[in-house]
């Protein structure tokens, strides 16, 4: 049964073959996992060469000392963190061990070149997972024309399953939807009137190109893209300390997603910014994504350990982001399901572990320009007061002189801070080891930057770099990153992803409800030079897209979770979209874009839960108070608890996928927190200073907050409703404002309200 | 067995709201689900069945955040007055890492407190617990755990949530995502927080990866209990029942033209959230406590005067003693799992004051929380832990080389915590710490080995109660976790 299967190559002269009962021993326990292609632990027992350099955690044996080797200890069960083989395998037999103790012994002979075969394991399952395998591009089923391509491929999967897709949505559904997507606020009273007024052919595209046209087109995209990021603007751990700069990289990010910049580069200049040829200021501030690390300077830390655990977010984020792998699970081990070891994990760390983080001054630009006056005015000052030292200096009087000393010294201390953008950037060299179990104290094997072997080739010199990475992770053969990016933005329009684990594409990922489609998509995104607004737009446009999102009882049976599209779905908005689009209905919203990050109203007892207290929320005043979701300043120990309340992610991991809950304390932000009280009695106030009857008035208020029109059944029941609030107010001051106000609040909490349909 | 929602169907379902929940009363909306023929739908947070008959049905986990010196309040080393003084020998701190202290040349540290044994157990505990000392016979002191982190928040996220990082479930949410909340108008995971606040903040009770649904709901003791409690100013109680049953009535339209379940959750959030607005006033309203009650917790004590920031400066007494209090009444009303915090009991430094100053805080309404408990029969369904993240060396702690020492750095090696109630056999000391406290001698406990404990007292598996998030099951007890059965009665 245990047939030996000697691969014999050119034997030397001097080749000590392996004594055959030691070579039955390997075969029967360990070369199934320790072999060519399958080095379990970084180590291979198949060939002497293997043998002799050990694994990840150093040399399996010591010849002629069987009590010092690593394998005896593997394989006598003595060492609970290293028992060989693994459970279920059964145990090696006294006689077996005793067989390669005393071969060690005896100087562990064996030098030739024979590779052993695992016993009954001679051939090896070959298909790869499907998400490993390079994307082609699939024949599109039909005769549709490619703008089609997206609703043939949908289509022919549904009517597979005897179902119909769904009626276009109505014009009032499609602007509200289009604009939500595309810029995360409702429509404008103009837009409105401008897309009304538009009935000619290509209206609805003409429609999608003005919100991919509007500067907050670049908001909403940024903001799901910094969930990748785990952007905030702290520190996280226990000081938490401010991040007063961060807001630099979200604004990069909003600047790129305006300019459309082709997503291949948005990835380069965010991993490798900092080493494109010629890179500036602004391929410096991309390198701000992994930036977004958390930090701990709790006092008495090592910090070692805390700056090996940036790293190890950086290269899970990396893997997470644009190669959708849960490489993390090989940090420690390796990886249980997906065919990663522990060593190629420590591979892609080095890609990494000697990137220093730096503080750049801002290039040129207003904010510098603020500085350098305030500089030029510090140094008048300090001018002034060293001229006046020279005068006392000359008079003698010693106690003046001594006191114009220690001003000097106070404001040469307290010159004006330049600007900065916090960067990564190469720093000295380090050699990256195996981490045994993950532990950044138990070094293993040194080893030097590489891409998992799975994966296609990094087609570069011996020493390659992050800037290699970056371009090998958007390369023509990558097979992961266009379809796992396609995917997410996908999910973003449809609200669940054709592989719906969007953050796992391996072997444990959910399968894709459409593969041809998914690789469609992937090949077009590519083909079109990675053109973002130019692919969402095709999404867009698809009648799958423009679908109503009525709920169906025959697809409520037969496809619950809406994995063939046969509908829209009906969405809960992300928690920044519902403040954004309470704001815009009841006019408070500021539509600045960009700068730094701002502090509207929170409750009370907040910021109080820091550490000691020091995360101070002073309130922003004027229009800051009414920024979009976006700009609201993020502590990572206290977050702004209305967007808590609503499923933002921490900001402490890269997340891909919302959750999206339904809780109490939801109906308690939006009926009683200042700031959404504060819209209503904006609306209601706007609402009561609408000339027309109380009928029209409360026509308009529905219109803002929900984008449609009330039905007859809601017409009557808001207008019973504003008869029950006046009666129960009448009498009191402004009882009318009143009125309007608990309308306006009872409008902005109806269901549809936070709602894309 | 339950699975994220992307993979698992019942899940999602699961997901969809409040309609037929014992909370549901008889909303609008439950009539338009009827109406609409719409096949049941469950609650989330509605009772589940455990994998075994529980012990436990309710937790109130008191944290004491920091690292209590368990040196001088639950593990007596007489040998370290002994050696007051004096080096340890290299071979005990050869491999460790200290926070703060400096290896070349710290000394033990011997300790003022006096220990007496106490109940018919004849457990020894500090002369600082005068009043929990009564209740030896209740609790199981534990002084042999043990844990990795030895820094606050790895330190408070591994006891929390069983692992050292961000993002992962704490207890409460894993036992509400389990078991579901029997509570009709509160939610069924409700934090209490005093001091200065924690290192960990909210992640100390986040739900990680599981709906938001489970994660701890941070009540106040001052102002109102719930954010956004109370109704906005001119809007009374009359206009708010308007409004709901106004949102209730347009919800229910809604739901039959378009069918979504999620409609019906929604307008059922809000009438649970009405119903919260008249329960939770009336849970923190102390005036109907009788007067005895409000005594023996320690409302109105007068709280000496401290000169210390670290444990969060006065008032602390009594806002301690309110959340004792209100950790009774939660219960009481339903709720699975009270999750009270207090920082800090950090002691770098004036470790004799600042202790002694914490345990005349904590102890007497601790104590008067587990007499009230056994008074109502409440004490055996209802599990008590007193946590923390780690204790303190038994070496003084020589930051920067001081010779200053009146204060212990963190011990992860060792430190003792303890539990009673709810299925736990009291008036046991389990565990062995050798003669200075350093290492464990005898049953060490890892702190997955107290969560797995835990959850069996509630009926749970450990390595059942699963979620399945970015590729992998995920427990409360990581890779850990093995029932300590000696805890159990």
């Amino acid at each position: 049964m245990t047939t030996l299967i000697l691969a014999m190559l050119a034997a030397g002269a001097d080749a000590v073959p392996l004594d055959s009962a030691v070579a039955k021993v390997l075969q029967t326990n360990c070369v199934a996992c320790h072999r060519q292609g399958k080095a379990k632990g970084g180590l291979r027992l198949d060939t002497s060469e293997g043998l002799a350099k050990g694994g990840n955690s150093g040399p399996a044996i010591v010849p002629g000392k069987s009590s010092e080797s690593r394998l005896m200890r593997a394989v006598s069960g003595t060492d609970s963190e290293l028992s060989m083989p693994p459970k279920p395998r059964k145990s090696l037999s006294g006689q077996e061990a005793g067989i390669l103790a005393s071969w060690i012994d005896k100087g562990a002979r064996w030098n030739d070149s024979t590779r052993l075969v695992a016993s009954g394991q001679e051939a090896e399952p070959t298909k790869p997972h499907w998400a490993f395998q390079p994307v082609k591009r699939p024949k599109v089923p039909g005769d549709a024309v490619s703008l089609a391509a997206i609703d043939a491929f949908l289509r022919q999967r549904l009517a597979s399953e005897g179902l119909s897709p769904s009626p276009e949505a109505d014009r009032p559904t499609l602007l509200r939807r289009v604009w939500l997507d595309l810029t995360g606020l409702p429509p404008t009273l103009e837009e409105i009137r401008l897309y009304e007024g538009d009935q000619a052919q290509g209206a609805y595209e003409r429609m999608v190109d003005r919100a991919m046209d509007s500067p907050h087109f670049g908001e909403r995209w940024a903001r799901h893209w910094l969930d990748l990021a785990r952007y905030a603007d702290s520190d996280g751990y226990e000081k938490d300390t401010a991040r007063p700069n961060a807001f630099r990289y979200r604004d990069w990010v909003i600047e790129a997603f305006n300019a459309n910049m082709p997503f291949d580069r948005f990835a380069l200049e965010q991993l490798a910014g900092d080493m494109i040829p010629g890179s500036g200021p602004s391929q410096r501030q991309a390198t701000g994504f992994h930036r977004n690390t958390l930090t701990n300077k709790e006092g008495g830390v090592d910090q070692e350990q805390f700056r090996v655990e940036a790293v190890v977010d950086r290269v899970n984020t990396t893997a997470r982001v644009f190669l959708g792998l849960t490489l993390g699970c090989s940090q420690c081990h390796d990886h249980k399901y997906d065919p990663f070891s522990q060593r190629e994990y420590y591979e892609m760390f080095a890609f990494f572990n000697s990137d220093a983080e730096i503080d750049l001054p801002v290039g040129q630009g207003p904010e510098h320009a603020v500085w350098q006056k305030a500089m030029d005015a510090h140094a008048a000052k300090v001018g002034q007061t060293e001229d006046r030292l020279k005068t006392l200096k000359a008079s003698g009087d010693a106690k003046a002189v001594a006191a114009a000393e220690k001003d000097l010294a106070a404001l040469k201390k307290s010159a004006p801070k330049p600007p900065v953008m916090p960067t990564l950037a190469r720093g000295p060299e380090r050699p990256t080891h195996v981490m045994i179990r993950g532990d950044f104290l138990r070094k293993g094997t040194i080893v030097s930057a590489g891409t998992p072997a799975v994966l296609p080739p990094l087609n570069t010199g011996a020493q390659p770099t992050r800037l290699d990475l970056a371009r090998w992770l958007t390369g023509p053969e990558n097979p992961l990153t266009s379809r796992v990016i396609v995917n997410w933005f996908w999910s973003k329009l449809f609200g669940r992803g054709i592989v719906a684990t969007l953050e796992d594409f391996g072997t444990q990922g959910e399968a894709p409800s459409h593969p041809e489609l998914l690789d469609w998509l992937a090949h077009s995104y590519r083909l079109d030079g990675w053109d973002t607004k130019r692919f969402l737009k095709r999404l867009m446009v698809s009648a799958a897209y423009r679908q109503s999102s009525a709920w169906r009882a025959d697809l409520g049976e037969k496809d619950p979770y809406n994995r063939l599209v046969g509908r829209q779905s009906r969405l809960r908005l992300e928690a920044e979209a519902v403040r954004d689009v309470c704001l815009a209905a009841s006019g408070l919203l500021s539509r600045k874009v960009g700068g730094p990050s701002v502090r509207p109203p929170q409750p009370a007892g907040i910021s109080e839960l820091t550490y000691a207290n020091s995360a101070k929320w002073v309130e922003s005043k004027g229009e800051d108070r009414h920024r979009r979701g976006l700009y609201t300043w993020f502590q990572r120990t206290s977050p702004y608890p209305m967007l808590m309340t609503f499923d933002a992610p921490d900001a402490n991991v890269c997340v891909m996928r919302r959750e999206r809950s339904t809780t109490p304390l939801q109906a308690l932000t939006l009926l009683n927190d200042p700031v959404f009280f504060e819209c209503a009695v904006s609306l209601g106030a706007i609402l009561k200073a609408e000339s027309g009857s109380d009928a029209s008035r409360l026509r308009q208020g529905m219109l803002r907050s929900t984008g449609r029109p009330p039905s007859l059944d809601e017409e009557a029941t808001l207008a019973a409703f504003l008869t029950t609030a006046r009666a129960k107010l009448a009498g009191k001051d402004d009882a009318e404002a009143g009125a309007w106000t608990v309308v306006a609040r009872l409008l902005l909490n109806l269901e549809s309200v936070p709602v894309r349909e | 067995m339950m699975k994220g929602p992307v993979m698992n169907p019942v899940h999602g379902l699961a997901r969809r709201g409040f309609l037929t929940s014992a909370a549901s009363g008889t909303g609008l909306m439950a009539l338009a689900h009827q109406l609409a023929g719409a096949a049941p739908v469950a609650n989330p947070l509605s009772p589940k069945p455990s994998h075994a008959a529980p012990k436990a049905k309710a937790c109130i986990c008191i944290y004491l955040e920091g690292g209590p010196s368990q040196i001088d309040l639950f593990d007596p080393k007489p040998k370290l007055n002994e050696l007051h003084g004096q080096k340890l020998p290299e071979s005990l701190t050869k491999n460790v890492r200290f926070a703060f202290i400096q290896k070349e040349g710290a000394r033990v540290l011997g300790s003022p407190r006096t220990f007496a044994r106490h109940g018919g157990c004849g457990m020894e505990l500090s002369d600082l617990l005068p009043y929990l000392s009564r209740h030896a016979d209740d609790i199981a002191l534990v002084r042999s755990m043990h844990t990795e982190a030895f820094n606050h928040h790895p330190g408070q996220l591994l006891m929390n949530t069983g692992a050292p990082v961000f993002g992962r479930p704490s207890m409460g949410s894993w036992l509400n995502y389990g078991l579901g909340s029997p509570s009709r108008d509160l939610p069924g995971y409700v934090v209490l927080s005093s001091g200065r606040g924690t290192s960990g903040g909210t992640s100390n009770w986040g739900s990680g990866f599981l709906p938001s649904t489970y994660q701890g709901v941070l009540f106040r003791n001052q102002g109102d209990p719930v954010l956004n409690l109370s109704n906005p100013p001119g809007v009374d109680a009359d206009i708010q029942e308007a409004t709901i049953r106004a949102l209730s009535s347009l919800g229910a339209g809604q739901y039959k033209h378009l069918g979504d379940p999620e409609i019906a959750s929604r307008v059922e959030s809000y009438e649970l959230a009405f119903r919260m607005q008249a329960s939770a006033p009336e849970l923190i309203d102390l005036s109907r406590e009788d007067k005895r009650t409000i005594e023996r917790y320690g409302l109105d004590r007068k709280e000496p005067a401290i000169k210390a920031s670290r444990g969060g400066g006065p008032g602390q007494f009594r806002s301690f003693a309110t959340n004792c209090l209100l950790a009774r009444r939660l219960v009481e009303r339903g709720v699975r799992f009270v999750n009270l915090f207090h920082a800090s009991w950090d002691h770098h430094s004036n470790l004799d004051n600042e202790l002694t100053h914490n345990c005349q805080m904590a102890d007497q309404p601790v104590a008067a929380l587990l007499d009230d408990l056994k008074a109502r029969g409440m004490l055996d369904s209802t599990l008590v832990l007193w946590l923390s993240e780690f204790g303190r060396t038994p070496l003084g702690e020589n930051r920067g080389g001081s010779s200053n020492v009146t204060g212990r750095d963190h011990h992860p090696f060792a430190f003792s915590i303890w539990m009673a109630g709810g299925g736990i056999k009291g008036g046991q000391v389990l565990g062995k710490t050798d003669e200075i406290g350093w290492s464990i001698l005898e049953d060490p406990v890892h702190v997955n080995d107290l969560h797995a404990t835990i959850l069996h007292l509630f009926g749970m598996d450990h390595l059942r109660l699963t979620y399945r998030f970015q590729g992998r099951d995920f427990r409360l007890t990581d890779v850990g976790g093995k029932v300590v059965n000696k805890l159990l009665a």
